[in-house]
């Protein structure tokens, strides 16, 4: 059906990525360039009396240090989100109270990183240690405040209440929960405890920044958010925007850890006012310390229902420890809701309550995922629960309960983010045949019945098997608040320059992106010069998240060749004599409808453009915000074996089904889903931050956190399922979260399938196990 | 100390300090396609080949192995003459953000040159110290065979 | 970090490395894998062993030398080849990653005893013989070099002694989630049996309080007897290994799971008779 949709075209940086020729932000190095190193707090809460650092200073090599006492305290959020940000404004570059261990001190830089590492120890810093908050049940309230007369303040007006310690808060009711629950027959409530993740990509963060040959201030950075990067430095910093450049060369993953503005305002300054190139390449160490990471959740949920499944009312309440700084409170938040509950659509009285309140832990920030990783494993046990109590299969139940084509849900308006959200009916949706097909590829029905906790195949044996399931939605891009937008120009040879702010971290999108505009031109990819994030050469792209990029990004780029195409009829119809609607695109040639031989090609068009009659440069731009966000669905089912005598999980089989829409690149989506498995798994088998009594994190290194080597990866079968969204460019969807969020709640439910038993608390480490195995 | 290292089959003269590891040493030359996620020896996105044999080499000091043969991805192959191996993870899809490739390439090509038939166990073997994070490992283990087997259809020897 | 100023040395003879390690502040080389985790800045000197020839693994007599210089790999490749050495391969083999074990040497890995080490077990099972210069040439028990302290002198390793023993029936079993993780412990279990009666038991566990411990309890118990379900099961009770609690796990946790490793060891060489 499509030539260059729907097809395995490869990367078009595949080969200089796997050549080493490609470059990553560590990789550009200037001269006389300044090393940066940042001394991070020790202290989980604590104030900052004094910074001595004239020892520092003496030290040969040592050219600046910033700290609160040279930069000015301005208040903002790192959250890389759209302006106003859905975030408060609680964050100062250097500030003088610390509220995490690895909260920024100050920074040194140096000739030489050695040198910086060195000015560093030297430092005296003078602290006045404070109690802390350590526990996200014990914030809300607490008479330490972590958050006190600081001005920190909600940027968009949405409830704050920092003398709360409260972040965040969200409310959305449909119907009259109370009323409906009180009414059911029947009753389950439910809770469940997410941990810390860490998102672990191997390309550490790193920003360099230099002043060009004009004096502007020029960023490259490790950023899924270019254009968020340009106007928070340009607040925080106080330069203007037109004075500042940011590019992101190649990344080395970002999962979200990157949608974060860190390093950037640093050297930024440093390059400001010492006018010599920076650089600053977090450590390991750093990376799991002093970024973000999954915030802690607990959720909880009560179900009221009826013999025979129908739910009637539904609560899904939300705690999520926002850490030390508010970023993504809100919004990852208000997604635990909006993410999972529309899939039941037909339940007509719910309730999502939640709340994101200040510890002084480790910050949360955005990650794959977004609120639903953290939702997904109470909700799916709970109507794994209704199921078994009402004698159903839960697969069946999912079929016949789950959202339809055409059909709605009261949450998707209940809840935006930070604000009301928008209204939408499903445009597609193959939900139904995922589950169908994912039953079938998994053997779902033979083995949940062979499987069971009483069953003969389980009894009295050490290692026992289950097999548990889990159906999800996640969204495509955030309606009406996001925006991306694409540039093409043509060139003598007929090939294109494709100019688009969205942000490649390895998802492939600037291919994807490609073959989008190669379908409107019927040209192949390899007539597109694709650049891509870079503020002064690419139009505006709010970046990579909330899967947007295919669908929106996608989206503005097929306007853009669509007006390119329209240009390309005109030259070519005039060549050939012909009117517009008699002429029409043939393989990289405008050819007469009426007889294929009347042709002309791309080059001969573009140079009788530029050169000859009529002469105008061939181009065009779009924008496009999105009225909906059209959500994917997946399907997933998980085979599990527990060794009941050491508690250790081995998953034996992963299934998953998913509906993307069109998947633009068959290979590059399957990538997605596998890689988002294979995350989902680790999170939810062993992934946590292990603190010490004084909040340190402990394991934060890849050999004491614990990353799956190849060798430790199940089978895993994936199958896409298509759909066909209008709204999305030739059908597409988005593919990149929600493959993460099937590993908890599945194996939960596989666990039960196992041993009769639920689980509470992720991950499902061996020993927590063993002590759930072990309880009566 | 200037001292001379033998990279990809050339000689070349580093200026380096004796407690500097090769990674360091590589990165301070130009050689940016060793990258560094971790520096503790742990994700193996700095490897290269001493003699053939895939290591870590933020875990090696320079100073101790100026007569071993160094050679990075780009000796393997480079964008200008790719490896039947580099070009076949690009047909395979196992490169999404590519900061692991080229260790990932690395370890495939030393494990193909000694064992051109390997097993799927040999190989998840081989990349055991090499950490990915984007493709859950699936279709860099499939480039892995699926070079293994054009090498075998084709009667050809891994270069 | 170690000092700029760190000056190297390439010795060609073992008492020339020997002599320059009793200085302040110069230890050995090897791979090189651990110096940089562990050495102070107080180290001024490198003495790299890649010149003294102890790279080797030979057979002679019925016994087998590992020289100290050799790499995880070299073991694991010479176990292939030869079949023998095959409860020593199977630990190094699964042992950090494929970078590593083609740097790790086993002098070095003798020497600096981390407490996730997978070397020591299968070595003591195999009562394997260190031999070590220092103002002497000495060959001593690997346990001896242990409980006497020697390891903690400054000396230098020269080379492992194994018996080549093919009646011997062994394995290992070491707890780690993932492939790439530092392991709870490692326990090894030797057993040399004759017409199904045990006569020889060398039982070794590290990662335990104290890093290693000699089971002999349930040595004890498992000689002259033969290896059936009741027989494991027993012994498994004089198996008591003694943890201690770490940020991860719990010292009962890995008691118990000590246990039921031990278990299934045992087990699994009932299968191999």
């Amino acid at each position: 059906m499509f030539k260059y949709v729907n097809q395995p075209i490869e990367k078009i940086d595949g080969l200089a990525l796997v050549t080493g020729e490609e470059k990553y932000t560590d990789d550009f190095s200037f001269n006389n360039m300044l090393y940066v190193s940042v001394l991070h707090s020790g202290y989980a809460y604590a104030k900052i009396i004094d910074i001595d650092d004239t020892e520092a200073r003496k030290m040969h090599g040592v050219v600046e240090i910033l700290s609160y006492k040279n930069v000015n305290q301005i208040l903002y959020t790192t959250a890389g989100q759209g302006y106003p940000e859905p975030s408060p404004y609680d964050t100062l570059l250097f500030g003088k109270t610390m509220r995490f261990v690895g909260d920024n001190v100050c920074a040194v830089a140096a000739e030489t990183k050695e040198i910086a590492d060195e000015a560093i120890k030297k430092i005296k810093v003078t602290y006045k240690e404070l109690k802390p908050i350590l526990n996200l049940e014990k914030s809300e309230g607490s008479p330490i405040i972590i958050h006190k007369d600081d001005g920190a303040f909600p940027k968009i007006p949405v409830f704050y209440d920092a003398k709360k310690n409260i972040a965040s808060k969200v409310e959305a009711n449909v119907g009259d929960f109370d009323k409906a629950f009180k009414k059911s027959s029947r009753k389950i409530e439910f809770d469940f405890y997410c941990s810390y993740g860490a998102h672990c990509a191997i390309e550490p963060h790193a920003s360099v920044s230099y002043l060009d040959l004009r004096g502007r201030l020029v960023i490259i950075s490790t950023t899924q958010v270019p254009f968020h990067v340009r106007r928070i430095v340009s607040h925080v910093a106080e330069i203007p925007v037109s004075k500042i450049r940011v590019i992101k060369p190649r990344l080395g993953g970002g999962f979200g850890g990157k949608q974060e503005i860190l390093l950037e305002p640093i050297v930024a300054l440093m390059t400001w006012r010492t006018k010599r190139p920076a650089k600053l390449v977090y450590s390991r160490r750093e990376v799991f310390k002093s970024t973000r990471c999954r915030h802690e959740y607990k959720t909880k949920l009560e179900v009221g229902y009826e013999a025979d499944g129908t739910i009637n009312a539904l609560h899904l309440d939300a705690l999520e420890n926002a850490g030390g700084y508010g970023s993504h409170a809100l919004t990852v938040l208000a997604n635990a809701g909006s993410k999972t509950l529309p899939l039941l659509n037909k339940i007509e009285n719910l309730r999502f309550t939640g709340m994101g309140v200040y510890t002084n832990l480790p910050v949360g920030g955005a990650y794959r995922g977004y609120g639903a990783t953290e939702a997904y494993p109470g909700y799916a046990q709970a109507i794994d629960m209704v199921c078994e109590d009402c004698g159903l299969d839960v697969v069946e139940y999912y079929k016949k309960w789950c959202i339809k084509s055409g059909e709605t849900s009261a949450i998707f308006q209940a809840l935006g983010e930070g604000k009301e959200g928008v209204a939408m009916n499903i445009g597609s949706t193959s939900l139904v045949e995922c589950l169908d097909e994912g039953a079938k590829l998994s053997d779902w029905y033979a083995k949940r019945k062979l499987y069971g906790p009483d069953s003969e195949y389980n009894k009295g044996k050490r290692l026992k098997r289950g097999i548990g399931m889990v159906a999800m939605m996640q969204g495509s891009a955030i309606p009406e608040i996001d925006m991306a937008s694409a540039y093409i120009k043509m060139n003598d040879d007929g090939s294109f320059n494709l100019n688009v702010g969205a942000t490649d971290l390895g998802t492939g999108s600037d291919t994807v992106l490609a073959q989008i505009a190669s379908e409107v031109l019927d040209t192949p990819v390899e007539s597109f010069i694709v650049y891509s994030s870079d503020t002064d050469f690419t139009p505006f792209d709010t970046g990579a998240y909330a899967s947007s990029t295919t669908y929106l990004s996608g989206q503005a780029v097929r306007k853009c060749a669509e007006e390119i195409k329209k240009q390309i009829l005109k030259v070519g119809a005039e060549m050939l004599s012909l009117s517009n609607d008699e002429v029409e695109l043939n393989d990289s040639r405008v050819t007469a409808k009426e007889n294929i031989k009347e042709e002309v090609s791309f080059a001969e068009i573009c140079q009788y453009s530029l050169y000859q009659k009529n002469q105008f440069q061939i181009q065009a731009t779009a924008s496009h915000i999105s009225p909906k966000s059209p959500p994917p669905f997946a399907v997933h089912f998980i085979e599990i074996e527990v060794d009941t005598f050491t508690g250790i999980i081995k998953v034996l089989n992963y299934t998953a089904t998913v509906d993307c829409g069109t998947p633009i690149n068959p290979v590059t989506s399957e990538g997605q889903v596998e890689g988002a498995i294979v995350n989902g798994l680790s999170y939810a088998l062993f992934e946590n931050y292990y603190f010490s009594p004084h909040g340190k994190m402990l394991n934060d290194t890849f050999g004491k956190f614990g990353v799956y080597t190849a060798f430790d990866v199940p089978p895993i079968k994936v199958k896409l399922i298509k759909s066909y969204e209008e709204t999305g460019p030739y059908g597409a969807k988005s593919i990149s979260e929600i493959n993460i969020n099937g590993a908890l709640p599945a194996i939960a439910n596989a666990f039960y399938n196992a041993t009769g038993k639920r689980l509470h608390n992720g991950p499902f480490a061996p020993e927590s196990i063993l002590k759930v195995l072990s309880e009566k | 100390m200037k001292l001379e290292f033998k990279i990809n089959n050339t000689s070349k003269a580093f200026e380096l300090l004796p407690n500097e590891t090769l990674l360091n040493v590589l990165r301070n030359n130009d050689f940016t396609e060793v990258k560094c996620g971790c520096n503790e020896g742990e994700c193996g996105s700095c490897t290269v080949l001493l003699d053939g044999k895939p290591v870590n080499s933020c875990q090696v000091l320079a100073m101790s192995v100026q007569e071993k043969e160094i050679t990075t991805v780009k000796g393997i192959g480079t964008l200008y003459t790719p490896h039947l191996l580099q070009k076949t993870f690009v047909e395979a899809g196992a490169d999404q953000c590519g900061f692991c490739s080229p260790g990932m390439v690395l370890a495939s090509y030393s494990l193909l040159k000694e064992n051109p038939k390997p097993t799927r166990e040999e190989i998840l073997t081989a990349l055991d110290g090499n950490l990915c994070r984007c493709t859950g490992y699936v279709k860099i283990v499939d480039a892995v065979e699926m070079t293994a087997q054009k090498l075998q259809t084709n009667n050809l020897e891994m270069e | 970090m170690l000092h700029q100023n760190l000056e190297w040395f390439f010795p060609h003879k073992v008492e020339e490395a020997v002599k320059l390690i009793e200085q302040q502040g110069v230890i050995l080389h090897g791979g090189g894998t651990r110096i940089l985790k562990t050495s102070p800045k107080s180290i001024r000197g490198l003495v790299d062993v890649g010149k003294l020839n102890l790279n080797y693994i030979h057979h002679a007599d019925k016994q087998i030398s590992i020289g100290a210089a050799s790499t995880y790999d070299d073991v694991i490749r010479y176990s292939a080849k030869t079949k023998k050495l095959s409860l020593l391969a199977q630990a190094l083999s699964e042992a950090a990653s494929t970078p590593l074990r083609n740097r790790i040497t086993i002098g070095g890995s003798l020497k600096d005893f981390p407490i996730w080490s997978s070397l020591y077990a299968p070595l003591l099972a195999l009562n394997a013989q260190i031999e070590i210069a220092d103002k002497h040439d000495k060959v001593i028990s690997l346990e001896e070099y242990l409980e006497t302290g020697v390891i903690k002198t400054k000396h230098l390793i020269k080379r492992i002694i194994v018996e080549d023993e093919p009646h011997l029936i062994g394995g290992v079993k070491r707890f780690a989630l993932i492939r790439f993780e530092y392991p709870l412990f490692t326990v090894a279990v030797a057993l040399r049996v004759k017409k199904k009666i045990i006569s020889e038991a060398r039982i070794y566990i590290t990662g335990v309080k104290g890093r290693h411990k000699h089971c002999k309890r349930a040595e004890h118990f498992l000689l002259e007897k033969e290896l059936t379900d009741d027989i494991i099961q027993q012994a498994t009770k004089h198996f008591t290994p003694k943890f201690v609690s770490d940020y991860k796990y719990s010292a009962e946790y890995k008691e118990q799971t000590a246990k039921v490793f031990f278990t299934d060891l045992l087990q699994e060489l009932k299968g191999k008779l």
